[in-house]
This record gives structure tokens, sequence and C-alpha cells, in this order.
């Protein structure tokens, strides 16, 4: 069976047609996997498309992001934990003394569309617990992000403590937000930089290709 | 005449601001910033110190972008730099006057051009809402977004009224309201009017009207230039406009490059005069002051101003 209709409910940004639609899905016993990929992920795979043509901006991605997850937090209890191995685990979030999630939030919902086990540590996160979550977590990325010149200059310094520890070589670092760029990258010695949330899953779908 | 009128008026290639705001002075001073942003008085003598320090052709009195908002309810923290922590609730604080009062001060103080900044009336509206909150219901409670919008523009329309009474240039900074966050079609239906309202009472009291948006600002550049302001701050200055740009270095380049760096960009501008030389945003408080003085070099070098 094909999901064209949650697909398209999901780019129109309609949360509750995507719930409805979800739900009748299931009651005609489609499984959930199928549900997910043919229809939710494949909606939001197609907003990450439209956000980098500049088609969408941040209001609909935003909304679609909500329609998306009306659906997923209906499914994703549903799935058997062997049928949608993750493709690799991320542990996310916005550095100390930064609040500005909304980024951070639109890079969390396509890497979970597009099968990523997603930790996310939230935001205003002390250098010290990214460390402690690298280190407990064991994950494949590290993606930060800031909104702020204060504040970006934290995104050297977990980099620093991560190498202290000697964790930076398990790790990929990924950094994005406003004020960020390829030479500040450089500089603190991330693996990567990654202007919006598109170029970030293919930037980690690079890391786990080799 | 002063160098930013000379240049408005086409009587001059370029003068040059870096955008040095109250951050950046205290930073230098080791003030604390809670104690600046709150005090005209300190605020007037963090950016005179600027001024005194580097020389540039105007001074903005800017301590943070939550002046307004803090006032109409939302929650703000100094520590270490002004946040907003969330939409307005009902502790208000009010501290327009102590702008104005810093407004004052340097007026009298130093001998250029004095521009106040104050917030697009969008941002404000965000600010007020929630961000995430007012960017998702432009799209779908198209009442509730403009009912903020209003609540925005009353306050500002009274703001302005005080600030205009001094004899003060105005600089609108709605950040919100590019490209990288709001399509062209949003920007038309909620940001424009009110940007276009403010900047006309401005012009009506015969000061100097600036607009600032950072961020891509491409889409929506020829928009912007029909507002009729004296001055465009702006990421991307190589686009031609009637209405004046300002701009040239990136705020990356002057955190974190070196002086060949900072330079080249500044060559790199002078194709796109007139130009009031400036970085793209607010220079990071952290920044290097030698770097600052090497982009005030470099302009009055290279462009002869």
């Amino acid at each position: 069976m094909g999901f064209e209709n949650i697909r398209k409910a999901v780019i129109e940004m309609d949360d509750q047609k995507v719930e409805q639609l979800v739900h009748e899905a299931l009651g005609k016993n489609c499984e959930g996997i199928d549900i997910l990929d043919n229809g939710l992920i494949a909606g939001m795979k197609e907003v990450g498309k439209l956000f980098a043509r500049k088609e969408y901006y941040v209001p609909e991605v935003l909304l679609a992001s909500e329609a998306f997850y009306a659906g997923f937090n209906i499914i994703n209890p549903l799935i058997k934990s062997s049928a949608r191995k993750p493709k690799a685990k991320v542990v996310m979030g916005v550095v100390e003394g930064d609040i500005h999630d909304i980024g951070k939030n639109i890079v969390k919902v396509m890497m979970e569309a597009s099968g990523y086990q997603v930790i996310d540590l939230g935001r205003n996160v002390p250098t010290p617990r990214f460390v402690e979550s690298v280190e407990k977590e064991r994950p494949t990325v590290l993606a930060l992000s800031s909104l702020m010149t204060t504040t970006m200059v934290h995104m050297g310094d977990i980099i620093s403590e991560l190498e202290k520890k000697k964790l930076r070589d398990t790790v990929n670092v990924i950094v994005g937000g406003a004020p960020v760029n390829e030479d500040f990258a450089k500089k603190i010695k991330a693996d990567g930089y990654s202007p919006d949330a598109l170029s970030a899953v293919q930037l980690i779908e690079r890391f786990i290709s080799g | 005449m002063d160098k930013i009128s000379a240049v408005i008026d086409h009587e001059r290639q370029s003068a040059v601001f870096p955008l040095v705001c109250a951050d950046h002075c205290a930073y230098l001073l080791n003030y604390k910033f809670s104690e600046v942003a709150t005090c005209g008085q300190k605020l007037a003598e963090v950016l005179a110190y600027g001024y005194e320090l580097y020389r540039y052709d105007m001074v903005l009195v800017f301590s943070d972008p939550y002046v307004e908002a803090q006032a109409l309810g939302c929650p703000i923290t100094f520590d270490p730099y002004p946040t907003l922590l969330g939409p307005k609730s009902h502790n208000r604080l009010d501290r327009t006057h102590e702008i104005a009062e810093a407004a004052q001060i340097l007026k009298n103080k130093v001998d250029v051009p004095i521009f106040v900044s104050i917030k697009g009336p969008f941002s404000l509206a965000a600010f007020l809402g929630g961000i995430e909150h007012f960017l998702k219901i432009l799209l779908k409670k198209e009442e509730e977004a403009f009912s903020l919008l209003q609540e925005a523009m009353q306050f500002q329309n009274t703001y302005l009224d005080t600030l205009l009474h001094l004899g003060i240039n105005i600089f609108i900074g709605d950040p919100l309201s590019s490209s990288s966050v709001i399509s062209p079609t949003i920007f038309s239906k909620y940001a424009l009017d009110p940007i276009k309202a403010l900047v006309q009472k401005i012009k009506e009291q015969g000061v100097l009207a600036g607009i600032h948006i950072c961020g891509d600002t491409n889409p929506i550049i020829t928009t912007l230039d029909t507002i009729g302001a004296d001055i465009l701050s702006v990421e991307d200055i190589t686009i031609a406009t009637r209405t004046v740009r300002m701009g040239g270095v990136s705020t990356h380049t002057i955190l974190h490059g070196n002086a060949d760096r900072i330079t080249a960009e500044v060559k790199d501008a002078l194709n796109n005069r007139p130009l009031i030389f400036s970085t793209s945003c607010d220079v990071p408080p952290q920044t290097n002051p030698d770097s600052i003085r090497t982009m005030l070099q470099s302009v009055r070098e290279y462009s002869g101003s």
C-alpha cells in the first residue's frame, strides 16, 4: 500500500490530517514501519528539499515537523526495535549560554526522519555534559549548535575537552548555527560544518559511509 | 556636514562604522553587562569609550535586542550576555528611558551622528509571542499574529516619539524578518508595512533612518529599497540599491580573521560604494580591538575617507 496521502499531509503541514490518516492506515493493518518510511519520512525528506531550495522557510518546516511528529508519536511505540535499526547514534545540543533551539530542533527532526537515533541534550548544555554523553553513549556523531557569537566559543571548548579525555577520535563532531561557518569549524578542529538541516544529514551519511 | 549624511547625500563615497555596540565596549572595560544595560549613564560611558578608542563616523546606542520586549514583560537574563528567556509574562522592566538618557548624553558629548537602535515590530512581536510559536502562527493563526504585531507597533510608536523628541537618528533592527527565517511573501504580509510606517515617521522628523537585517536579505532587497530609509545595513552589499548600503566585512572575519583577510574584505567592498563600511552584524564582545583598528585603517587608506 502506498502512503502518498500521509506524505502529502506532512508536506502540507496538516498535523490533524496526518494523525487521522495514520490511524486509518493502522486500522487497515498496515505495518507501522511502512507508514513511517513511505509516508512520514518520505514527507519530511521532501520538506527538507523544499527548505534547501528556499521554497519552504522556518515557519513551514516547524509546522511540517509538528505534522511529522503527530504521526511518528503514534507509530513509534508500535514498531519493534528489530524492525528499524538506527543507522547511527547522534548526540546533539545547543551549547552553554544559548537557549536558541529552533535550528537544533529542525536538524533533530530531519535526522530522526532519516533513520538516526538522536539523543537530544536540549539547550544551554554545559560542556561537561556533552563530554559525559559522548563517553556514555558512544555516538557516531556529536552535533553542536549555537546562534550567538558569544556562545559559539564553547564549541571549541567541547572539542578540547574531548581531546583531554581521549574521546576525540571516537566521535565525529559537526557544528552549525547562524554565526558558524566552514572556517570556524576548521579552526576549532570540528569534523564538519553544516549550514542547514538537510546538509547536516548528508554530512552524517558521508561519515557512516566512510 | 558629517560623513554619514554626506554619503547619504552622495557628497562622499564612503564612511565607516563597524557595528560596535555596548557589549564589546563593556567587555573591554571589564564592566558587568547587567550594569551597563540597565543604566543610561553607564551605557553612554561605554559607548563614548568605544568612540574615543576607534573614532568611527557614527555611534549606535544599542545595548541588546530585548529592551522593548522586556518593557512589555518578556523575561531576560543578562548573565553573561542578554538572553531572551521566553514570551511575555507579567514582569515588566522598562529600560527605554535609560536608552533615551544614554542617547541624550552622547548627543551632547560626541561630534558624530548618534543613532538609537530599536526593534522592528515583526521581531518584537516574535519575542512577545515566543519566537517558535510566533513563526508557526504566521501560517495558521493570522489573527493572533497580527494582534501581537499591533501590540509591538503601538509600543514602538510611543518609544519612537520619545527618541524623536531628542532629535536622534534611528536604526531599526529586524533580524527575524530576514529570508533566512521567513519567505518574502510572509515578509511582505507581516513585516513590511510596520517598518515602512516607522521609517515614514522618522523621516517626517527630519532625522536619519537606517534598517538592519542580518542573514539573507537578497530575496527582499528590492522591497527594502522601496521603503524610503537612508541606510540599508545588510550582509550582502553587492546588489545595487538606491538606498545607501552599509556593510562589507563579515562578522566572522572581524572576530576570527587576520589583518590580511580584513583588509581584503574592505578592498572587495570598494566597488560597492557609495557605502558605509561596516560589519555585517554586531561586533562580538570578545573581538580583538586590533581587528577593528585594521578595518578602520583599511577603509581610510583605500577609500580615502
